[in-house]
């Protein structure tokens, strides 16, 4: 029933903002003869309510699935359309918006015949897109066993205690079941908590002794396969051969951060100088030590500023202990001077009454570490004073664990650019992920005290019940757009799971290589460079795919005018900038034609080679500005896929600058208007692509190159990086070779799929000579390529009166 | 159907419709400020003022929030509406005398300038909160809100500090009838991680 297109097309009044200046008439005349078009009408709002009811009214009479509405922002309304037409099996992606009023009607001083032309064109192409949709169903996730709570960390207990009270059965992944030996350890992550020990001990017996407790030793994580709902863990034992998998539903990560001890030129040797956690156990082992104990809050010098002050209200709760147990011990915190005291208005009293001193330090000069003393320049004076100490405490250093970084690689919470597991990258909507969140908790996540881990523990076990419970009561929604695999496509390359900002894409099975990946919906943000990335084309955006891109370029490209250029400008970056240009009432070329995509990531080179194969004199993709991309690096990609079909351009002769890539930042729609204006200069002054046989026969070879040799998709998706990445893979060792050697192998996969093309077009056999002079090429270089194409077995070579005939053998 | 008149035009309308939203599809002209089409009305700005005639009596609403009711005499151009528009109008250009929008669309309405008291020459913000309704309603999010009370009332990020639950999609810029959002925006998203040189415009 969905499979074929039957489109309603709204155009929008919107009072007098499109009316007068688009002559809707003539583009409803346009649009109705269109091939799919069930419905083409002109309504004044078709997004209020009576406009919403009379679309609804033609929605049930004539069968319509699929809805264009030209009028404004699809960012802001698509929405209300989707929440008013969801009943009629109407979702998400079955619903599309033209801006005619911020890209057309306001944007420039053309007649209103004019502007229906062009809007016709942007209207042609949001109906050839929509033809281009294949519509899923709206699926329920279902998530089938315990929740594992993993990691071992202290969030663990909260995490599990708030499960067990809202009933939801768990795996308890802790090496310690006994409140006592929790709290004895507890200062090796969380030094100067000692207040909350009783707590954490009820905590604890509260979440090891719950009926939905499934108590199971760490061990160590080796492996995680499935998806949110059905996952399989495996752990290592020591002392046991084949690991022990487990099968749950959800996770919950409760990771801790490691304290290490800092350098040596701090004076660091674990009996009088030493970290703080250190100091816990001298006070657990020997009680409260007597003397002058000096705390130094020296995380500014050790390069940790961030957690300065942290470290000092830990200091400081240590400090407390220490004088409440002796009060012949002289405590004393020493902070760089431009640290607050984290102290809040009660535990100032507490500090006054117990005569903590806190002395600050001239930043200028790093106190310097002596037996027995430091010294350090005062703020009051500018004297080097000297503080005596019998022991001197330390923050220490925070970083990952080894076996905590391990683990939190298999569960995908690693991001190569932080220093801690900080989260996702992706800036998108909440409706566009499944989850909300990666459940996670704990100072690893970053570094903090012990009630905010506990707190985080607990947000993530509420909300992972409540997950559990939407999802056993059918209300747990998959998120439309996301990405899916055709197992028989895939061969298990790992591209995309190189790429995946999002950590959804993972292997089926345990093992790594030469298995077919899978996606995690509720993980995925529908990204979609991954699948702009594959070779073989075996992901595919579901109600976002390339196909439908495809047409909607293609259909766009097919209709400029040869002076007329296409911008693509992401949903974060160009598409608003263009829409606020709009709402601004900002004139620019009224020969720039906009279409938007959710990333500029997403677009697959062989649609920048199409737009150019159906005719668009120039392509320009505005996407986010440098290191803002929504999906982490997809303007990044979009880069390197534009730079690969400016080379191929050069080699077939046109001129490179067709397409560019450009940045864009939506505050800023006067900038937006000075690119995609000096786009269109440049391509005016260019003219368009003469559509010779020769032309197009070269254009149509770039695209099939870029869509379907899976050598070069290969080595692009390979090369995708960053622009601050340092190392080169392979025997690329700097930028200009890994340039070079992709230009070399472009240049003769361009040569030998133009030479297939003619093979396969003409239908017989073809002399050496023959090809060279179609092709004008050298004959040397055409020689080595049908050599090449020989022995890959692509053409087949035959000899007749001593002469060499080539020919294309289907 | 619900039968009723506005300026002695009869229309008819669906119950659930407000008296804005039938108006606008009889193509009848009532000037909006705080109104947008994605998100529930508030009727902050009053500047969708009709007055509803019974007998000799008659009463001002906010059309955008008003239902409709069988028989309503509602009427858009009214000497007590006009009235009423031009106080909101010199209200405003006293409370945002900055904004561009605001000073053409009173310029339309015949308001050139305000007997009020002007506190801050330079604010443009007219605190409708609209864009608070659209990250909440459309983005699904909150991170702007309404702050404060009274005079002080006041639009940005918690502590008016750059928040991480910002995912810069720009909805509130776009539906700014002041253009007071594009400043606030760039101090609730945060500087961006490289920033672009300023092109000369």
């Amino acid at each position: 029933m969905y499979e074929i297109a039957n489109i309603g097309v709204f155009l929008c009044r919107c009072g007098n903002q499109i009316d007068p200046h688009i002559d809707l008439k003539t583009l409803e005349q346009t649009i109705a003869g269109s091939d799919h078009v069930g419905h083409c009408e002109i309504l004044s709002y078709p997004c209020l309510q009576p406009g919403v009811d009379h679309i609804t009214q033609q929605i049930i009479r004539k069968k319509l699935n699929r809805i264009i509405v030209a009028g404004c922002e699809g960012r802001l309304m698509n929405k209300k359309f989707e929440k008013a037409f969801a009943d009629l099996e109407l979702h998400k992606g079955q619903i599309d918006m033209v801006n005619l009023r911020g890209h057309v009607a306001a944007v420039s001083d053309q007649t209103a015949v004019e502007k229906a032309n062009k809007s016709a064109k942007l209207v042609n192409a949001a109906i050839a897109e929509m033809t281009a949709m294949r519509p899923t169903q709206q699926t329920m996730a279902k998530i089938d066993g315990p929740v594992m709570v993993v990691g071992d960390g202290i969030a663990s207990y909260t995490a599990a205690q708030s499960l067990a009270q809202k009933g939801i059965d768990y795996f308890l992944a802790v090496s310690a079941t006994d409140p006592e030996a929790v709290v004895r350890h507890l200062h090796c992550s969380y030094p100067g908590e000692r207040p909350h020990y009783d707590r954490i001990k009820k905590i604890v017996s509260d979440a090891v002794t719950s009926t939905h407790a499934t108590v199971i030793p760490p061990g160590k994580l080796t492996g995680l396969s499935g998806v949110t709902g059905d996952y399989t863990l495996r752990f290592e034992l020591d002392g046991e051969e084949s690991p022990i998998k487990y099968k749950s539903g959800a996770i919950i990560a409760c990771l801790d951060a490691q304290m290490a001890a800092p350098g040596p030129e701090f004076g660091y040797d674990g009996n009088t100088v030493m970290t703080q956690p250190e100091m816990e156990e001298l006070m657990w082992e020997n009680g409260a030590p007597k003397g002058s104990i000096l705390f130094w809050v020296n995380d500014d010098e050790t390069g940790q500023s961030d957690f300065a002050q942290l470290s000092a209200i830990t200091a400081w709760h240590m400090a407390r202990h220490i004088r409440e147990c002796s009060t012949h011990t002289q405590t004393m915190i020493l902070y760089h001077q431009d640290m607050e005291i984290p102290l809040s208005a009660s535990e100032r009293v507490v500090n006054r009454k117990l005569g903590i001193l806190w002395i600050p330090y001239d930043k200028a000069i790093q106190p310097t570490v002596q037996d027995s003393v430091v010294t350090f320049c005062s703020l009051t004076d500018h004297v080097e004073h000297e503080l005596n100490w019998d022991y001197l405490v330390l923050s220490p250093i925070r970083l990952l664990g080894k076996e905590t970084a391990a683990t939190a690689e298999i569960l995908g919470l690693v991001h190569k650019e932080e220093r801690f597991l900080t989260g996702h990258h992706a800036k998108v909507r909440p409706e566009m992920v499944g989850r909300e969140e990666t459940y996670m908790a704990g100072s690893a996540r970053y570094p903090c005290d012990l009630q905010e881990s506990l707190n985080q523990g607990r947000r993530a076990g509420t909300k992972t019940a409540e997950m559990v419970k939407n999802a056993s009561e059918g209300r747990l929604r998959v998120p439309r757009v996301v990405c899916v695999v055709d197992p028989d496509l895939c061969i298990g390359c790992g591209q995309c799971q190189e790429l995946c900002d999002c950590g959804g894409i993972g292997i089926v099975d345990g093992t790594r290589g030469g298995l077919p990946r899978v996606v995690d919906p509720m993980v995925c943000t529908g990204g979609g460079t991954c699948a702009a990335a594959c070779p073989y084309h075996a992901l595919t955006l579901q109600n976002n795919s390339n196909d439908q891109r495809e047409a909607r370029v293609a259909s766009l490209a097919g209709q400029l005018a040869q002076d007329e250029v296409m911008a693509i400008g992401c949903v974060w970056g160009g598409l608003p900038a263009a829409d606020n240009a709009g709402k601004k009432g900002l004139k620019y070329d009224p020969r720039v034609h906009i279409l938007g995509v959710p990333c500029v990531g997403q677009i697959d080179p062989c649609i920048m080679a199409r737009a150019l194969m159906e005719g668009a004199p120039g392509v320009i993709l505005v996407g986010c500005l440098p290191e803002e991309c929504h999906h982490s690096y997809g303007v990044d990609h979009a880069w390197s896929r534009v730079n690969v079909i400016k080379k191929l351009l050069t080699l077939a002769g046109f001129n490179r600058q067709r397409i560019a890539l450009a940045h864009a930042d939506l505050n800023k729609p006067e900038e937006f208007i000075l690119t995609v204006e000096s786009f269109a200069r440049t391509i005016a002054l260019m003219g368009p692509i003469p559509r010779s046989a020769d032309n197009v026969e070269k254009l149509e070879s770039i695209y099939d190159l870029i869509r379907n040799n899976t050598r070069v998709r290969h080595l692009l998706s390979a090369g995708l990086r960053r622009p601050w990445e340092k190392d080169y893979r392979g025997d690329q060792r700097h930028a200009l070779e890994y340039d070079r050697d992709f230009s070399a192998v472009l240049e003769e996969e361009y040569l030998g799929q133009r030479l297939v093309r003619i093979l396969a077009d003409q239908r017989q056999a073809l002399r050496l000579a023959d090809l060279a002079a179609v092709l004008k090429e050298d004959e040397a270089h055409v020689a080595d390529c049908l050599w090449g194409l020989v022995t890959d077995g692509a053409i087949t070579l035959s000899h007749e009166n001593r002469e060499a005939f080539y020919s294309f053998m289907n | 159907m619900i039968d009723f008149t506005i300026n002695n035009q009869k229309v008819s309308a669906q119950p659930g419709w407000t008296v804005l939203e039938t108006a606008r599809y009889y193509g009848i002209d009532i000037p909006t400020l705080c109104y947008h089409e994605s998100v529930k009305p508030s009727g902050a700005c009053r500047l969708c003022m009709v007055e509803l005639k019974e007998g000799d009596w008659s009463k001002l609403v906010a059309s955008c929030i008003y239902p409709v009711q069988e028989g309503i005499d509602v009427h858009t151009e009214t000497e007590r509406v006009n009235n009423v528009r031009r106080w909101i109008f010199e209200m405003l250009l006293a409370t945002c005398p900055a904004s561009e929008e605001i000073r053409e669309m009173a310029a339309r309405y015949g308001v050139v300038s305000t007997q009020m008291p002007v506190h801050d020459p330079d604010q443009n913000c007219m605190v409708c909160g609209l864009c608070a309704r659209v990250c909440e309603e459309v983005v699904g999010l909150s991170a702007i809100a309404v702050m404060d009370r009274g005079v002080h009332k006041k639009i940005g990020s918690p502590f008016l500090r750059p928040t991480d639950v910002c995912v810069a999609c720009g909805c509130c810029v776009s539906v700014c009838p002041t253009g007071a959002m594009q400043s606030i925006f760039d101090t609730v998203r945060g500087k961006p991680a490289m920033e672009m040189t300023q092109l000369a415009v």
